[in-house]
């Protein structure tokens, strides 16, 4: 028994941050009664507190919607939430393959901005028809014609009966969910067929094992069937399918067209990846679907334990948190300065946050975090090849032919009088131009190749203020190439750290080293003897600053009525001092492990 | 680990004709009919807290000369009584709020021991501490203690303050020297929440200004025979202030009036810092029960402040163990940094690690 793809509509909505993606989802939810008013949070759809607090979506989700058309027709959407972030390209893409058409929301205030643009291309790659959606037209800054040529003119996308809508105060979402019935196609695909069905997401559940959130493209699976998972070449025999509406409903079966969800008894949810197809093992499809990826995390970093003692919890709460992430990779590392800790890889910067922002706030660790690295690929002397993703590991010197680091496709898009700076910021990172293009009268986007290294080191950020907050940025992983390269390390009183080692450019070494010293006497309290904090490629210090030791550290009055007082600040000053790490016997706070990162301009 | 019963007595007179902005005493502006209740509750609390006689009383404040002629021969009629033969009793005043018919008074009934708020002798400097003397009636006030006979004067010495210049400390340690009196008490200004200072976001000179200030102080000082016998506090030979020690030495000591605190060996009570309850005789407001670790803490913490340190043999007395046997790793740590050293069976700081007391107390605290 299955709905009849007919009357199907899988989405997803294509939107820039703030644009107004989970706002227009909530009105949708809304008009259609899925959720009634008083149950609603506000946006839904982002159901970690996190994403809500960061208003950005992390975790794919996805919801069935039934809506009676004008036509009299009882519809089913399925809308397929999708993140808005560079650090998951590929679950974007992913999600859109799961769908036919896709809303793209673009703020009429704003125009489009390069992600967007991104997540666009895909949806066209994956030849979704797309829906534009000009939002906020009810704000006074509205440009929503401006918006609409810009979208025909860069995009190429027909813009002359793009939906004008207030997703804040629910203005044209009616028109919306009717264009979604007659301008998105209904899926193909036959029941007949064997099992295709494309697994686009995926989270744990302790009493059933992994969820699956699969779209049917061809076929049908039900309770009892055994699948068969064909790119980890693993059977799971299913014990449960349904929709989520959003709680879930289950049903007999999934079939062609249909999204839902599926529990097959699966333990580990790294056996499960985006894209994976399912099929069933008595009677499998030929092939799978096209365009999965085996995605690999872009950047390392150390997570240890500010008390050692955390360590069993961390190691748990890595363990719960990679439950549901499939992405976050981890194993146990040891580190002379930090003890025993974690060496984690993360899809990206964000994901890197968003894990620890958990690890502290869910599982209340305290944590210090190593800079972030990428893999360098190293060629050594005696022809061997090895991955290196902490920078301490870096063999010596004179062992090694070549260092190959990770290079990404960047493109940003921003006004064109920024021009200038921007390939400024792209030079000095070590980018390659590659290409510069007009988007529309006042906008250009430009494309330069660039060491992933030098994005994960403030980038971003100092993007942003060169250009006033208006550029946007977009990335992906290209090639590895062979760079000038050097591990820089850190030396507190004469002891090296390994935490704080870095692969550097070679050329830019000198100054890296000196803007790190310097950061770090910034950083570092005061002790009781004079620290001199050096830096150093392959022994030989290139750079210096001293930290001066404290000179006082008294109270000048204590008389009788002072004591008491007196004694439970030196109580709680000694809390505090538990919580610092102690290098040899120098006390280091956290933030300076992160110091080789945050460098400001003038130092 | 038994204690002598306490010898010494704090009060507190908690009235001020001027409110300074660094401080974070127990004080209100002086009011008269404020200050006969207070007298009055003062003696019924001496009365409640079992008051015998004591070898060192202390009358400080809040400004004790603040008192009338006529509440300050009360209040000194009924503690003299309470002294020992041979006992010091010191009383805290301020240049201006003292006259020669209240040093009379002094005289008549014992006190043998007078420290003066003299802070600095730079008007500029005066002003910015919000004081409204001059240096030239601290001098005053102290030829006239000597010609009653009172001849223990200390000078309280404030530096570190905002503004304050390396000229303008030069300039205090002339003025304060030239009075030759035997005792100083030199305080670098900390800032404590609440006060005026703070409130008012007000900066003092950054450690090492302060810290480079106190070492040109204290060699001044050094110089003119004065000895650091604790953090902040010089004296010429005999001259120490015995009520003083007993804090420092951890020994008991009993304290009344608002804000004042007791110490009876075996638990610390703080009075309450309202006057609105303290005239209501609703004096005391925490009673703390001190443990083994917290008594030892308490000893080290106040100890450790005596350039002369500790006797290994009263800690022994004290405890019941050697300090070795439970310190001794501690201790070889500080002192391969130079911060603690044993010298004729006594455990004491250097010089160094009397400048950072925090940090040895740390090391030494479990």
């Amino acid at each position: 028994m299955s709905f009849n793809p007919k009357f199907i509509r899988n989405f997803s909505i294509i939107a820039h941050i703030d644009h107004g993606k989970s706002t227009l989802a909530d009105r949708i939810l809304e008009l259609t009664g899925t959720v009634e008013k008083r149950e609603m949070k506000d946006q839904l759809l982002d159901s970690m507190d996190l994403e809500r607090e960061r208003g950005i979506t992390i975790k794919l989700n996805a919801v069935t919607i039934s809506y009676k058309a004008k036509d009299g027709n009882e519809y089913i959407f399925n809308l397929i939430d999708t993140p808005g972030h560079v650090d998951f390209t590929y679950e974007v893409s992913r999600s859109l393959a799961a769908c036919e058409g896709a809303l793209l929301v673009v703020d009429a205030t704003q125009g489009v901005q390069a992600q967007t643009l991104a997540n666009v291309y895909l949806a066209i790659d994956n030849d979704l028809e797309i829906l534009p959606v000009i939002n906020k037209v009810d704000l006074p800054s509205a440009q929503p014609e401006f918006v609409k040529d810009e979208i025909e003119n860069r995009v190429g996308i027909d813009c002359s009966s793009a939906c004008l809508v207030s997703a804040k105060t629910g203005l044209g979402v009616d028109e919306v969910l009717e264009r979604i019935v007659t301008d998105i196609p209904a899926p193909s695909g036959s029941v007949d067929n064997p099992l295709q069905a494309l697994i686009f997401d995926s989270y744990y559940d302790s009493y059933r094992g992994v969820i699956v959130m699969i779209r049917v493209k061809e076929g049908s699976v039900k309770v009892g069937d055994t699948i068969h998972l064909m790119q980890a070449n693993k059977d799971y025999l299913v014990t449960e399918v349904g929709i989520r509406t959003p709680s879930e409903l289950r049903t007999d079966s999934l079939s062609a067209g249909e999204v839902g969800y599926l529990a097959a008894q699966i333990k580990d949810i790294h056996d499960v990846h985006p894209g994976e197809t399912i099929t069933l093992r008595d009677a499998p499809a030929k092939e799978a679907l096209p365009g999965y990826r085996r995605i690999n995390p872009m950047v390392y970093c150390g997570l240890y334990p500010v008390d050692s003692k955390e360590y069993g919890a961390l190691k748990d709460a890595l363990e719960k948190l990679s439950l549901n992430d499939a992405s976050l990779l981890w194993e146990p590392e040891t580190s002379q300065a930090l003890g025993f800790g974690f060496r984690c890889g993360f899809l990206g910067l964000l994901h890197m946050d968003v894990v620890q922002e958990r690890l502290e706030r869910e599982y209340r660790l305290n944590l210090i975090l190593t800079a972030p690295s990428v893999i360098y690929h190293v060629k050594l002397t005696n022809g061997e090849e090895i991955a290196i993703d902490n920078p301490s590991r870096l063999p010596d010197l004179s062992t090694i032919a070549a260092i190959e680091e990770p290079y990404v496709k960047a493109d940003i898009m921003a006004p064109k009088e920024y021009v200038g700076p921007i390939m400024e910021l792209c030079q000095e990172k070590r980018g390659t131009y590659r290409d510069l293009v007009y988007f529309d009268d006042t906008r250009v986007i430009l494309t330069y190749d660039l060491p992933l290294s030098e994005i994960i080191f403030d980038f971003f950020d100092r993007l942003k203020s060169y250009t006033k907050g208006y550029a946007s940025l977009d990335y992906e992983l290209s090639d590895y190439r062979k760079g000038e390269l050097c591990k820089l390390d850190i030396l507190l009183n004469g002891q090296q750290i390994d935490a704080l080692s870095s692969i550097v450019y070679r050329p830019s070494a000198y100054h890296r080293g000196l803007a790190i010293v310097s950061r770090l006497k910034k950083i570092i309290p005061r002790q009781q003897f004079e620290v001199p904090v050096q830096a150093a490629i392959g022994g030989k210090v290139i750079a210096r600053a001293d930290i001066k030791s404290m000179r006082k550290d008294v109270l000048a009055k204590c008389y009788g009525g002072d004591i008491s007082r007196k004694k439970k600040l030196l109580e709680k000053q000694k809390e505090g001092k538990k919580r610092k790490n102690a290098i040899g016997s120098v006390q280091v706070p956290q933030e300076a492990f992160m110091a080789v990162l945050s460098i400001d301009d003038d130092e | 680990m038994t204690l002598p019963k306490p010898d010494s007595l704090y009060v507190h007179i908690p009235f001020c004709t001027h409110i300074c902005p660094y401080c974070d005493f127990a004080k209100v502006l002086y009011r008269p009919e404020w200050a006969k209740a207070y007298l009055k509750w003062l003696k019924e609390e001496a009365a409640q807290r079992d008051c015998g006689l004591f070898s060192t009383l202390f009358v400080g404040g809040g400004t004790p000369s603040a008192l009338s002629e006529e509440e300050l021969e009360d209040l000194l009629s009924f503690l003299s009584k309470h002294l020992k033969e041979g006992g010091e009793f010191s009383l805290e005043a301020n240049p201006e709020s003292l006259s020669e018919s209240k040093i009379a008074l002094l005289r008549k009934y014992g006190v043998n021991r007078v420290s003066l708020g003299a802070q600095s002798s730079v008007p500029a400097s005066l002003k910015t501490l919000g004081r409204n003397h001059d240096f030239a009636l601290v001098a005053e006030r102290v030829r006239q203690l000597r010609d009653a006979g009172i001849t223990n004067i200390s000078l309280d010495w404030m530096y570190g303050f905002p503004s304050q210049s390396e000229e303008d400390l030069r300039q205090d340690i002339d003025a304060f020297l030239s009075l030759k009196v035997p005792h100083l008490s030199a305080y670098s200004l900390i800032l404590e929440p609440g006060t005026s200072y703070a409130v008012k976001g007000v900066k003092p000179l950054s450690d090492d200004m302060q810290q480079s200030y106190f070492e040109t102080l204290r060699d001044a000082l050094a110089q003119e025979g004065y000895e650091r016998y604790e953090v902040s506090n010089f004296a010429l030979s005999g001259y120490r202030c015995r009520h003083n020690l007993t804090y420092w030495k951890d020994l008991p000591y009993i304290g009344i009036g608002v804000g004042a605190a007791g110490y009876l060996g075996e638990s610390r009570y703080t009075n309450t810092r309202s006057l609105g309850l303290y005239l209501e005789g609703r004096y005391e407001e925490e009673v703390e029960h001190l443990d083994e670790s917290s008594l030892l803490e308490d000893y080290f913490l106040t100890n450790l402040r005596l350039t002369e340190g500790f006797k290994e043999s009263d800690f022994k007395q004290r405890f019941g163990f050697s300090f070795s046997s439970r310190y001794q790793e501690r201790f070889d740590r500080l002192s391969s940094r130079g911060l603690l050293e044993q010298k004729q069976g006594s455990i004491r700081t250097t010089s160094r690690g009397l400048d950072l007391l925090d940090t040895v107390l740390l090391e030494l605290f479990d």
